[in-house]
């Protein structure tokens, strides 16, 4: 089985300034590959290279560098464009056409067959009911993300792309998103998104890249790049008066209160936290809640941001 | 070549809700009122200002049209980011441009039929009113089917000068676009007295520069057979058939250029 | 400084268009030998008005008389070189909207003046409309004494009214910065009015203080060609009378006079044409293939021994 997406060595240079313009490496050899069937989640904060990246694998612009390949042909094929879907940051269409015909419109530019069941069928899959018939203009930013979707997979594409999913979406539009995200998973389409948003990653990725500055900090499987070992507990506890309070927070790593009576507990990873909660139970406090402390994927990131900032200035 | 069919299909259908059509009733308005004010005001010249008045709203009207939506096609799409939409289907840029162009043509042509077609109904309400006496007097009939001819080469025209809007739209910003077509539009019109500037100056180089420049940019006085047909004076068959072949191959040759340029172009 | 980026070729379309181009080309040069869709040989102005155009012209106005400048100029030209109807009967129209347009348009009250008052076919032959142009100068650019000397000449060489031409000489030295020479030439003008001498005298002044316009020096040399050719004119006759008291008859051909005064050559006029013979009468004339012809009329035609 070949790999879905791959890119060797991608690199791209902007000219940036007015006056006296100079190149800008937005993106640095990017070297990848995503398997066929995979949730790919490409991280990273703004302006590290992630919508230069998707850029480059639609062809909407030219590599300095490299290559880039998708379902095993060169990025900006044709014919390849009938089986993969791409979603843009902040998509928009036409004004005046209504979402079912813009949809039929790239109906049938894919040549699809039962045009009008199709358009529908996706249509309602992401959620688009009555509005189908109003025009884009008059569609709001969540609405028109809807429509983005809808185009990105109305051809059953084999091959997914999308920049920033969740953006302009309220919690119950990225709950669709991630829904539609593993609902496409479990068809056995690669879905390859970009996002800032880490969370969304944890949950629906298999593997994961983290960009910064225009170069790949780190790459591989979730359970690879962060340790599963907890690194310490977390206690919420109530009814704790402010005497037990005194005693107790020089014992723990940390004791930060919430309300009236009701504090959270750290304790580093050595602690047996079944001790303490026997304890407090003795002393008329409550256990509300024990949870692992874990490295998530966002400390990683951030580990990753870090040491590449500076590695940066160290080159500087 | 379907895809250029449907992105042609998607660009009419998207001029005529743009408010397109509402220029077209001005347009017809306008002449209504303008040949009733006018048969009040003067005596047997009204005619002539009818068909005078109409050739040259056919000729402004269409030209507005061309170059306001023919800029909007590419240069607001660019802008506006539409074109990601697009661009990731299985359509190569070339066909894109091609498509646009098709469509954009095609709205002109509807816009332009309609606009004749309210003219030839005030002409026909002249005819209709004008005694005999008058009738006779007019150095051409009122519904002259040389009128025809006169729009077909407006029509032509401003085909070649959507084609220069598409192309100044694959790579520059609306505003400079509209500027620059403006300006091509304008030189077209006195691009034929750069031929005569050999008569008049005594420099060699400019002369050779003034040749270069009648060939190479759009000479668009020998569409402007306006004149002939109001007066009822003779026009070459050849001149018209070379004038159309003109265009095309004109027209044709800012679309390959404008698709060289966007084939390479970066949307970032 | 550039990025490279790797771009699809377009060396195909390239080709497609320098094709294309050059079947255009083709398709003008073939149409352009045919049928010309009609245009009027005065072509139209819109405006005639200089109101209107100061209005219409937003404040451009230097930039609108520039263009119609342009455009006069260009008119002339098209004018001169058109082989039906040379009429220039937009020229005073549209130098008239260039100085309402810009009232200190010098070069075009010159120009105005010059080929104004120009008999056919070298201008308009419309002396009366070139001093209009001119007393528009002078109201708008009172220290303009070129302008008054300028209607001087007119009244002088177009009209033929020494005593007026005179007056306006004296006019025109009365300017604070006029040049000396203004005196004497009044004076001359109105004590031998339209002869050669003072003709003469008005076209080298007039070419040695324009010396950087041009078309005004270019002109002044004619003129004075033409005065030389008719000295030299009176001079041929005296010689043909006194082949016809000779030999009873007159001459056939130069080549008879030549051998008979035992010239060298044949006699030209400056312009390098052979003056023309009559052959009854003997008489001399430019030959109307010369660019001096036709020889200015009136007074200063008169021959002085």
């Amino acid at each position: 089985m070949g790999a879905a997406i791959e890119t060797e060595n991608l690199t791209k240079d902007f000219l940036v300034g007015f006056w006296r313009p100079r190149p800008y490496r937005a993106l640095d050899a990017l070297t990848l590959e995503v398997d066929a069937g995979e949730v790919f989640g490409f991280l990273g904060p703004n302006g590290a290279g992630k919508s230069t990246t998707l850029k480059l694998l639609m062809q909407l612009i030219f590599p300095t560098a490299g290559s880039a390949r998708i379902l095993g042909r060169p990025a900006g094929d044709v014919a390849v464009r009938k089986r993969i879907g791409f979603l843009a940051e902040n998509p928009y269409y036409y004004d005046y056409l209504t979402a079912e015909e813009v949809l039929t419109y790239f109906a049938r530019l894919f040549d699809l067959k039962d045009v009008h069941t199709r358009v529908s069928k996706v249509l309602d899959e992401v959620g688009i009911g009555g509005e189908r018939r109003l025009r884009l203009r008059q569609f709001s930013k969540g609405m028109l993300q809807r429509v983005g979707l809808a185009q990105a997979i109305l051809n059953e594409p084999e091959v997914v792309f999308l920049d920033e999913p969740m953006s302009g979406l309220d919690p119950i539009g990225r709950r669709e998103v991630r829904d539609l995200i593993l609902r496409l998973r479990a068809r056995g389409c690669t879905v390859f998104f970009s996002s800032h948003i880490l969370s969304d990653a944890e949950t629906l990725c298999s593997r994961v890249a983290i960009m910064a500055q225009g170069r790949l900090a780190a790459s591989g499987r979730i359970s690879e790049l962060v340790a599963f070992e907890p690194k310490g507990w977390e206690l919420v506890v109530s009814g704790i008066e402010d005497a037990l309070h005194g005693e107790l927070a020089p014992r723990v790593a940390a004791m930060r209160p919430m309300s009236h009576g009701r504090y959270t507990i750290h304790l580093a990873a050595t602690d047996r936290p079944e001790q303490l909660m026997t304890e407090l139970r003795g002393r008329g406090a409550r256990v509300e809640s024990l949870n692992p402390i874990r490295d998530t994927l966002e400390d990683f990131f951030m580990q990753q941001i870090a040491s590449a900032q500076q590695r940066d200035t160290s080159r500087l | 070549m379907r895809a250029i069919v449907l992105v042609a299909g998607a660009v009419f259908r998207e001029s005529v809700r743009d408010r397109v059509p509402y220029s077209m009733v001005v347009f017809a308005v306008l002449l209504m009122a303008a040949s009733y004010l006018i048969s009040q005001l003067t005596a047997g010249q009204d005619l002539k200002i009818i068909k005078d008045l109409g050739l040259a709203s056919i000729a402004i009207f269409g030209l507005l049209i061309a170059v306001f939506i023919g800029i909007g096609l590419v240069s607001k799409e660019v802008e506006r980011k539409s074109v990601y939409g697009l661009l990731t289907k299985p359509v190569t840029r070339s066909q894109f441009i091609l498509g646009k162009y098709a469509g954009l043509v095609l709205t002109l042509a509807i816009n332009i039929a309609a606009m004749v077609v309210a003219y030839y109904a005030v002409l026909y309400y002249m005819d209709v009113t004008a005694s005999a006496a008058t009738r006779a007097g007019w150095p051409a009939p009122a519904m002259d089917p040389r009128l025809l001819l006169a729009t077909l080469l407006i029509f032509a025209e401003l085909a070649v000068i959507t084609a220069v809007a598409l192309f100044f739209s694959t790579f520059t910003s609306p505003l400079l676009a509209i500027l620059l077509t403006l300006g091509l539009w304008i030189a077209g019109q006195f691009n034929a007295d750069l031929r005569n500037f050999e008569n008049v100056i005594d420099a060699p180089a400019a002369i050779w520069v003034a040749k270069v420049l009648y060939y190479v940019l759009p000479n668009l006085a020998p569409f402007n057979i306006k004149a002939e047909v109001v007066h009822g004076f003779p026009v070459s068959m050849r001149h018209v058939g070379l004038t159309l072949l003109y265009a095309a191959v004109y027209a044709g040759m800012l679309l390959v250029a404008a698709a060289a340029i966007f084939r390479r172009r970066d949307f970032k | 400084m550039t990025v490279t980026r790797i771009v699809p070729a377009n060396l195909s379309l390239y080709t497609a268009i320098a094709a294309l181009m050059a079947v255009s080309i083709s398709l003008q040069v073939v149409r352009d030998r045919g049928w010309q869709p009609y245009t009027p040989p005065d072509g139209v102005m819109w405006i005639r008005s200089g109101e209107v155009a100061r209005r219409l012209a937003l404040g451009f106005d230097n930039l609108a008389a520039d263009v119609y400048w342009m455009r006069a100029v260009v008119y002339f030209g098209g004018q001169r070189i058109s082989s039906e109807g040379k009429t220039f009967a937009q020229l005073f129209p549209l130098l008239d909207l260039v100085t309402s347009l810009d009232p200190h348009f010098n070069v075009a009250y010159r120009f105005g003046a010059i080929f104004l008052a120009e008999p056919h076919p070298g201008g308009a032959g419309r002396p009366d409309l070139a001093i209009e142009l001119l007393k528009k100068g002078v109201a708008n650019n009172p220290t303009r004494w070129e302008y008054v000397l300028d209607i001087g000449f007119i009244h002088y060489f177009s009209m033929q009214d020494y005593t007026l031409a005179a007056d306006w000489f004296n006019r025109a030295r009365a300017i604070k910065g006029a040049p000396e020479w203004l005196g004497p030439l009044a004076a001359t003008t109105l004590a031998e009015g339209g002869s050669r001498e003072s003709s003469r005298k008005l076209w080298t002044e007039l070419r040695n203080s324009n010396a950087d316009v041009d078309w005004l020096r270019a002109q002044a040399d004619r003129r004075l060609k033409q005065l030389d050719a008719m000295d030299q004119i009176d001079q041929l006759n005296v010689v043909t009378r006194r082949f016809v008291e000779r030999t009873g008859r007159a001459p056939l051909h130069w080549g008879e006079v030549a051998t008979m005064e035992r010239w060298r050559a044949l006699p030209t006029d400056p312009s390098g044409m052979l003056y023309g013979l009559d052959q009854e009468t003997g008489r001399v004339s430019l030959s109307e293939g010369s660019p001096l012809w036709p020889l200015p009329q009136g007074a200063a035609a008169r021959q002085r021994p």
